[in-house]
C-alpha cells in the first residue's frame, strides 16, 4: 500500500475541511424567523405601553414565547437552511440553539433596562421604544449570531 | 497507526474524500448540493457516487418531493467509520516524526 507523505496528507486533511466547510456553511435560520420575531417584540411593546389589562399582556408574553421557542426549536433542529442538506446534530451543535436562547435572554433583559432608562429620563412611549430597540437588535444581530455558529461549528470541525 | 486508525485507498482520491467530507457532515445532502459546491459534473459525482455505494459507503436515496425527483446520498455506519480512520491515519502521518 502507497501511503501518503507528509505534504500529501496536509493536502488531503484541507480537501477534508474545505468539504466539511460546505455543509457547515449551510446552518442558519431563514430570514423570516428574524423579522418575525422582530414584529412580535414590538407587538409586546406596544401592548405594554397602551392601557391593555395585565392579564392580555401577560397571555401575549406567554404565547409569544411558546411560539418561538416551537419555532426556533423545529426551524435549528430541522438544520435546513436550504433543504439540499441537512446539517448532522453534532455539527450544528446543540451550542447553537443554547446561543439562540442566550440571545433572547439578553434581549428581554435589554428591553427592560432600556424602558426603565427611558421612563426614569421622563421619556414618553417607553416600552414601545425599548422594544423597537430590541427588535432592531433582533434583525441586526440575529444573521451575526448565526455567523458565529458557523464559525464556530467551523472551528470544532477542524479541531476534530 | 494510533488506535482506530486506517488508511483507506477508496476515499483517499481528492475528490472522492471531498464527497465523503461533504456527507460526513450532513445526514443527507442532495445530489445537485454536492455537485454545485465540489464543483463536479454530474458525470464525475455519478462515477464517485457509484463507487463509493459499491463498496458500501454510501447510500443513495430517491425521494419524490413537490413532484421532483431527487437525488439524495447518505454516508452508511461503514463509510462513516471508514472517514472516520482515515482521516485519523492521514492526522498519524502528520504527527509521525519525519526522518
Amino acid at each position: 500500500m502507497n501511503y501518503p507523505t507528509e505534504a500529501e496528507a496536509r493536502l488531503a486533511l484541507e480537501s477534508v475541511r474545505q468539504g466539511r466547510q460546505q455543509v457547515v456553511d449551510e446552518i442558519g435560520m431563514p430570514w423570516w424567523y428574524w423579522w418575525g420575531l422582530a414584529a412580535a417584540w414590538i407587538v409586546l411593546g406596544l401592548l405594554a405601553n397602551f392601557d391593555v389589562p395585565w392579564w392580555v399582556v401577560t397571555i401575549a408574553t406567554v404565547a409569544v414565547g411558546a411560539v418561538h421557542a416551537t419555532v426556533s426549536r423545529r426551524v435549528f433542529a430541522g438544520r435546513q437552511r436550504t433543504g439540499d442538506v441537512r446539517v448532522r446534530g453534532d455539527v450544528a451543535a446543540e451550542r447553537g440553539m443554547l446561543l439562540v436562547i442566550g440571545f433572547l435572554l439578553v434581549l428581554v433583559g435589554v428591553t427592560i433596562a432600556v424602558a426603565l432608562g427611558l421612563s426614569a429620563d421622563g421619556a414618553g412611549h417607553p416600552s414601545i421604544w425599548a422594544s423597537c430597540f430590541a427588535a432592531v437588535l433582533v434583525v441586526l444581530g440575529g444573521p451575526r449570531m448565526m455567523l458565529a455558529i458557523r464559525n464556530d461549528a467551523a472551528r470544532r470541525v477542524i479541531e476534530e | 497507526m494510533s488506535d482506530g486508525a486506517r488508511f483507506d485507498e477508496l476515499i483517499h482520491p481528492a475528490t472522492r474524500l471531498s464527497v465523503v467530507a461533504l456527507l460526513a457532515a450532513a445526514d443527507w445532502a442532495d445530489f445537485a448540493f454536492i455537485r454545485d459546491r465540489l464543483g463536479l459534473s454530474d458525470s464525475a459525482l455519478s462515477k464517485q457516487l457509484a463507487t463509493l455505494e459499491e463498496a458500501g459507503y454510501v447510500a443513495i436515496e430517491r425521494p419524490v418531493s413537490e413532484r421532483r425527483r431527487r437525488v439524495r446520498a447518505r454516508l452508511t455506519p461503514l463509510g462513516r467509520e471508514r472517514f472516520t480512520a482515515h482521516v485519523a491515519a492521514l492526522q498519524d502521518i502528520i504527527a509521525a516524526p519525519s526522518g
